[in-house]
């Protein structure tokens, strides 16, 4: 263990991220609008964020860092073009409900 | 020689294309000149080829040209050649000789039709067709002609095209030829197998060793025997050529005289070797022939049109030419056949006169009484009656005759063929002069009255009996059918068999010595002029009833019921399995199949569609789903 982590265990920063992720995953699968949606999707890069962190410094590497911070990139993006579409929606008057955006059904 | 077959042979062709191509550049009567310029340049061809092989020893009459290889598969080559050897020049002269004539007599008999030049272009096609046929150097080339003789016939046949039932008589003669064309096919399969060849010389050096296969030299020649049953329209495939004569009258002239039917007969005598070496299915051949001619003349004595009794008489004499042939009396059935030529283009062509005249009737029972109107198509018509009987010195009295004679060397089989040929004769000069006194004998008939002396009387003033390239025609016929016969009279002056001896030799059994010879001929003779005598007694001085008979005259009237079998047992069973499997077998097997395909993919197709909700938590849940199965498989299966 050469870089040693202060504090605890790997154990509970997974912990820690499951739970995040599990949030966000709930929030995706059961909430309506889609700014909540967004939101939750962002819980979501966090925990995975948090538990490619921990196992980073677990190995005593830096690649997961890396690959956490190319995460973040993609995360900043994804809401710009999410909550761009939010808007375009909202401007057209339409429901912001994901139920009710199912132009997509086969 | 060689250079005058190729101009005999491609210069109808050219005339053909020629016409086609020009279109309406040609005017109506300069294609039938033209037409007429190139079958003689044909003929004059053949003249040339014929004197220079006269030329040569008798051994060394047999010239091969080749001019490109169609096919070449191995060992095995065929090529675009052609051969002149004394029964081919003898063909060629009597194609394009008689062709020559009767494409001249169209140019007056086809005057103001319309499409004139079409039917030309047909006419010169047919006459290229049969010099194709005739002057092949291999059976390849052979069957090509013979299938074009065929197309022509069906072109022709079928000339006037607004007529059902010159399109159905059409048809009607290109099944019945393509049933012969694939049987002679199916036989140059086996002798391309067996021989690897389809070249004449090579076939019949070959084909002798084939004698201990009996069923393979049977097959070959019942195939070629098949080909030329069908293109000389006898028994069983006849049907087609009466009902062939909803062609123009020229055309018929053509079919019956120069090509065509006299097919079958240079067929059996080209492959004479293959036929040798099957002795049962030249004996089919020579019974098959005198079946026709009886049968033949039984139904041309109830015939009412002018041309099927004609038609009738085609059959009855290429029967007498199958008779020949099938009992390896060679020359003679070949001299009979261009005898036949003579008399039957005449006949054809004087009653095309009479038809003309009166402005296409055909029906003998409306004529009558022409005799005093028409005196010159009169005496036309009986020198042609005459010849047709047979009773000297006309040209069927010594073709016919030394074929009966060849008959009677040939054991009990032999003497039951001269027995039928004889019966033949009787039936022969019966028909023929029923038509001659009915059509010319007597007072003239209201019909005739009406259309050929109404207007005389009225001052339209008829040109003689007709145009002048249809008379002068006629006479040239005419004077052939008289002096025609007169280059053979077996068996004290014998050129025809000398000439042929080289390539078709007459077996030995049907060399007539001179008393048979001169017993059938008397007996021929006797029973021709007794046939002439009872047609004089019953049609023109009405001494005898004709004998009621209502059951056989329906009979011969609906033609021994031979269309009506035919149609039982071919054309109902196709069409009625045609039916069936249109409405059984089709719907479920071969479109229902490609349908439910179809449909089939669709049904799977919309279920998938239920999948996608556009509901976008759907989405989400498959994919946690998804992700909960692999988590679950990785752990479990590590």
């Amino acid at each position: 263990m050469t870089l040693g982590i202060l504090g605890p265990e790997v154990s509970w920063y997974l912990a820690v991220a499951a739970f995040l992720f599990a949030t966000g995953a709930l929030g995706v699968l059961l909430r309506r609008s889609p700014l909540i949606v967004l939101l939750s999707l962002e819980i979501m890069l966090n925990g995975a964020n948090l538990a490619l962190i921990a196992f980073a410094r677990h190995q005593g590497n830096g690649a997961g860092q890396i690959f956490a911070l190319a995460v973040m990139a993609v995360a900043a993006s994804e809401v710009v073009v999410g909550l761009g579409l939010i808007v375009a929606i909202s401007r057209r008057n339409l429901d912001l409900d994901v139920d009710k955006l199912r132009t997509l059904r086969g | 020689m060689i250079v005058a077959a190729w101009i005999c042979l491609l210069s109808p062709l050219a005339a053909a294309l020629l016409i086609t191509l020009l279109g309406n550049g040609i005017s109506r009567r300069g294609a039938g000149y033209l037409a007429t310029l190139a079958v003689l340049v044909s003929f004059v061809a053949a003249c040339v080829a014929f004197f220079a092989l006269w030329g040569d020893a008798p051994h060394d009459r047999s010239h091969y040209s080749t001019v490109w290889t169609w096919l070449q598969s191995g060992s095995f080559s065929a090529g675009l050649r052609v051969l002149v050897d004394p029964l081919s020049t003898m063909m060629m002269l009597v194609v394009s000789g008689v062709g020559s004539l009767i494409v001249a007599y169209s140019v007056g008999y086809m005057d103001g039709e319309d499409e004139e030049r079409r039917y030309f272009a047909y006419m010169a096609l047919f006459v290229f067709s049969m010099l194709l046929l005739v002057q092949s150097g291999n059976l390849l080339l052979l069957l090509a002609g013979w299938g074009l003789v065929g197309l022509s016939s069906y072109l022709l046949i079928g000339f006037w095209q607004e007529r059902p039932s010159a399109i159905a008589a059409a048809k009607k003669a290109f099944v019945m030829n393509a049933f012969g064309d694939a049987t002679m096919a199916l036989a140059f399969f086996l002798l391309i197998q067996h021989t690897r060849s389809l070249s004449f010389e090579t076939v019949f050096a070959r084909a002798p060793g084939l004698a201990s296969n009996h069923w393979l030299v049977n097959l070959v020649a019942l195939g070629l025997l098949g080909g030329a049953v069908a293109k000389s329209a006898q028994l069983p495939l006849q049907t087609w050529l009466p009902d062939a004569m909803e062609g123009p009258t020229p055309v018929s002239a053509l079919i019956h005289a120069a090509t065509m039917v006299t097919a079958g007969v240079y067929l059996i005598v080209r492959t004479h070797v293959l036929f040798e070496l099957a002795p049962k299915v030249e004996d089919l051949a020579a019974g098959l022939g005198a079946a026709t001619l009886l049968l033949a003349g039984l139904i041309a004595l109830v015939q009412t049109d002018i041309k099927r009794v004609i038609a009738y008489s085609t059959m009855s004499q290429i029967g007498y030419m199958f008779l020949g042939a099938g009992l390896g009396a060679y020359a003679n059935g070949m001299f009979h056949l261009m005898t036949h030529a003579f008399f039957k283009a005449l006949l054809f062509m004087a009653a095309g006169l009479v038809i003309h005249a009166l402005a296409g009737e055909q029906d003998i029972r409306k004529m009558g009484g022409l005799r005093g109107l028409m005196p010159r198509t009169y005496r036309a018509f009986l020198v042609g009656a005459l010849a047709l009987v047979g009773l000297p010195p006309f040209a069927g009295f010594f073709s016919k005759d030394s074929i009966l004679a060849a008959a009677m060397h040939d054991g009990w089989y032999g003497y039951l063929l001269w027995s039928a040929g004889l019966v033949g004769t009787f039936l022969t000069g019966l028909y023929t002069f029923r038509m001659l006194f009915v059509v010319f004998g007597g007072e003239p008939s209201a019909f005739v009255r009406e259309h050929l002396i109404r207007p005389r009387r009225h001052g339209h003033v008829h040109h003689g009996e007709g145009p002048f390239s249809m008379t002068s025609t006629v006479a040239i016929l005419a004077v052939l059918s008289l002096v025609g016969g007169w280059i053979q009279f077996a068996p004290l002056w014998t050129p025809v068999t000398r000439w042929l001896d080289v390539v078709a030799p007459t077996l030995h059994h049907a060399e007539a010595t001179s008393w048979q010879e001169g017993i059938s001929s008397g007996l021929a003779f006797a029973l021709g002029l007794a046939g002439l005598v009872t047609a004089w007694l019953v049609y023109s001085r009405r001494r005898l009833a004709v004998p009621r008979l209502p059951f056989a005259q329906r009979m011969l009237e609906r033609k021994l019921y031979f269309d009506e079998a035919y149609d039982l047992v071919f054309y109902r069973p196709a069409v009625g399995a045609a039916r069936f499997f249109g409405r059984i077998v089709e719907p479920f097997a071969v479109g229902g199949s490609i349908t439910g395909l179809a449909r089939g993919t669709r049904d799977v197709a919309r279920g998938v569609s239920e999948a996608q909700t556009g509901l976008l938590r759907n989405y989400a849940l498959a994919m946690a789903g998804g992700l909960a199965v692999l988590v679950v498989v990785f752990i479990s299966v590590r």
